[in-house]
């Protein structure tokens, strides 16, 4: 092999990952647990399972671990470590109403069909950060802890009721306010036939015109800030294809995950996933469109994260009234997945002087046209 | 045959207690069979339809888009045990991100590795064509990083398509005509268009000007890899690489008169400028690829130990 030039390259590589692994891994602090992270970091590993594509909280907790905390960089160790991965199954569909719900809240209606379930939140609690010490703050956390663990059953909000008991059936599965808006004739009726496969974007690239199940699923994977952006634009930025939304449904919940056994051929229960479902209603109040109904959008992403499902809720129904009109679908297949825009953003720190030095013979050449005529 | 990134981090300080790495071995070439094999299918029907950018189902990488993902794919998917791999990025085989790419498929795959084309069978290059004639012999594989030549004159995809489909590069050819009639010259600097078999308009990666020439009629394979866009094209061997210019006004690649290599002397390679310094006083050039500048140098010093190639 003719291969003997200095491997400067590698060395310089090396003494980085051995700077990053001395604080990482073996910094002072104890050993970073994995189970720490999902019960403590429980956000930051869902948004990593959402945007990496992938339900896996331990794998979610190492990738957020060996990233240092970067969410995006997180994202990618999954989806690589994905890319390693053969496909062997696809999941039979999921009926969305077979969700065991944890929170739920319907924001159109006082009292809607089926509780207010406040849920997980601090969505009431005063922002006020904890500035004691932490040997004080470990203190409350145990007597917390403790005093929660006498009760016998969770408190659980029910219609804006405290109550001790056991949610029932008919609480832990909602009727949706969907159906209380279709038995009352006052939504629009958009149910098609065209798109019965879902879109795989991890084996297609997806790119306009697409279908709306391309654009549900790229918005599921995308970065949650993207997604929260690309929706504030339309609120105080140039772009404005929103109008009225109200929630109809917010959602986080447990999904069983099912699949047709190989031999028996029945269909099997073989996980959970929790997810984040919003409904999204829409007051029509274009001059084509059926301003005496309402329509919806829908979002649903992996994990507890709100945000994201609403912004992709009101994003859908956008795209659907866009009707190809406005570079919104672009935006939203194109633009909003973490790993493209911060890897090519990233990239601008690699050597780039090979297309410098073509730009800069450019400006002499023409700088002595102009000195020339 | 792989180690895993924390064995790479701690083998010297952990010693040879391969338990301590239990780890699964990762398939040859990373992908999965099934990844390779959508892969391939992509790049053939890109060598059939020279200079159409086929969409395929870009995977995540272990190395970030935009750094070189899509070629790693490509490489990863065609790559063989009977191969050699050379990787460069600005020409240079020690650019940081070529070490890193260069170890990931020599890690994955345990093939050999060496920085002589003549040496070499697969080549993967960020933005340069080494200056040694390749040939049959050599599959060269380009990253990407935006392979849409038509996006300066049109951002709707849908209209992209349609221009591609139609051949309708009126715009492209109205733009170039505008740039010539402000500027005097064409400014375009690196990814040169090109019209591929009479047919497709590509973005020529950014290689520089420079290089565009080597493609046409070559006797090499060319497979452009766009990781992010999702996108693979192609220049098969014996195909004709025109940039597109005006019969009247000559296509330029980059020429400083001269300018020559401060350690080989050359000056019929791409050199690159290195800026004056209050250190080194006046500024220099440098050959970019820094193999082919090696064995020159090595022959100049050395003349008994080969000729003039």
């Amino acid at each position: 092999m003719g291969y003997a030039a200095a491997r400067g390259g590698l060395k310089a590589i090396e003494a980085a990952e051995r700077l990053v692994a001395r604080e990482r891994i073996l910094g002072e602090s104890s050993w970073l647990e994995s189970r720490q992270m999902i019960e403590k970091l429980r956000l930051a590993v869902d948004r990593v399972m959402g945007e990496g594509g992938l339900w896996d909280e331990d794998l979610a907790a190492s990738a957020l671990r060996q990233a240092e905390g970067d969410s995006i960089e997180a994202a990618h160790l999954l989806r690589s470590y994905r890319s390693t991965l053969p496909r062997l199954a696809y999941t039979t569909p999921i009926d969305v109403d077979d969700m065991d719900v944890l929170r739920r809240i319907v924001p159109a209606f006082r009292n809607p069909p089926g509780p207010q379930l406040l849920g997980r939140t601090t969505d009431y609690t005063g922002r006020l950060l904890q500035t004691a010490d932490e040997d004080t703050l470990r203190t409350a956390a145990e007597k917390m802890a403790a005093f929660l663990d006498e009760q016998v059953t969770p408190e659980v909000e029910v219609g804006h009721v405290v109550s001790g008991a056991e949610p029932t059936d008919d609480e832990r599965r909602p009727r949706r306010l969907l159906e209380l808006l279709r038995d009352l004739d006052a939504v629009v009726d958009r149910r098609r036939t065209d798109d019965p496969e879902p879109f795989d974007i991890t084996r297609h690239p997806a790119r306009p015109p697409a279908t709306r199940s391309a654009r549900l699923a790229t918005m599921a994977r995308a970065e949650t800030g993207a997604l929260v952006n690309v929706w504030y634009r339309n609120i105080l930025g140039p772009d404005g294809y929103l109008h009225e939304i109200t929630l109809g449904e917010v959602r986080h919940g447990r999904l069983p995950v099912k699949v047709v056994h190989p031999i028996t051929g029945d269909e099997i229960s073989v996980t959970e996933v929790r997810v984040t479902e919003v409904e999204a209603i829409e007051d029509l109040d274009g001059i084509e469109e059926d301003r005496g109904r309402f329509d919806v959008g829908y979002g649903l992403c992996f994990g507890h994260n709100e945000k994201k499902a609403i912004a992709m809720a009101n994003l859908d129904i956008a795209c659907e009234r866009d009707k190809g009109r406005s570079f919104l679908e672009q935006s939203i297949l194109l633009t909003t997945d973490g790993l493209d825009a911060s890897g090519f953003l990233e990239h601008l720190k690699l050597p780039h002087y090979v297309t410098f030095r073509s730009m800069m013979e450019r400006k002499a050449a023409v700088r002595r046209h102009k000195e020339t005529t | 045959m792989s180690t895993s990134l924390l064995q790479q981090v701690l083998g010297e300080a952990i010693g040879d207690d391969e338990s301590l790495f239990d780890e699964p071995e990762v398939n040859f070439g990373l992908l999965d069979e099934y990844s390779k094999r959508e892969i391939r299918r992509a790049i053939l029907t890109a060598v059939a339809v020279p200079g159409y950018q086929v969409p395929f189902g870009s995977r995540e990488m272990p190395v970030a888009r935009g750094w070189g993902s899509g070629g790693l794919q490509v490489s990863l998917a065609i790559v063989g045990p009977d191969d050699v791999v050379k990787v460069i990025d600005q020409g240079d085989d020690e650019g940081v991100n070529a070490v890193n790419l260069r170890r990931l498929i020599v890690s994955s795959t345990g093939i050999p590795e060496s920085t002589t084309p003549e040496d070499s069978t697969l080549i993967q290059t960020r933005h340069r064509i080494p200056e040694d004639p390749l040939d049959e012999r050599h599959v060269l594989v380009l990253q990407v990083p935006v392979p849409e030549p038509l996006r300066g004159v049109e951002r709707d995809m849908r209209e992209l398509a349609r221009m591609h489909a139609e051949a309708d590069y009126a715009r492209m050819w109205v733009s170039l005509y505008e740039d010539k009639v402000r500027n005097g010259v064409i400014t375009r600097t690196t990814g040169y268009p090109c019209l591929v078999d009479g047919r497709y308009v590509i973005a020529t990666t950014p290689i520089p000007r420079w290089d565009v020439p080597r493609l046409h009629q070559s006797r090499f394979l060319s497979l452009f890899g766009a990781g992010r866009e999702k996108r693979i094209y192609a220049v098969p061997p014996h195909t004709d690489v025109e940039p597109l210019t005006f019969e009247d006004v000559p296509f330029e690649v980059e020429v400083t008169p001269g300018a020559t290599c401060r350690t080989c002397g050359s000056s019929e390679s791409f050199l690159v400028e290195v800026p004056a310094s209050r250190v080194d006083g006046g500024g220099h050039w440098v050959c970019s690829d820094s193999d082919w500048c090696r064995r020159r140098r090595e022959r100049r010093d050395h003349p008994s130990n080969g000729g003039d190639s």
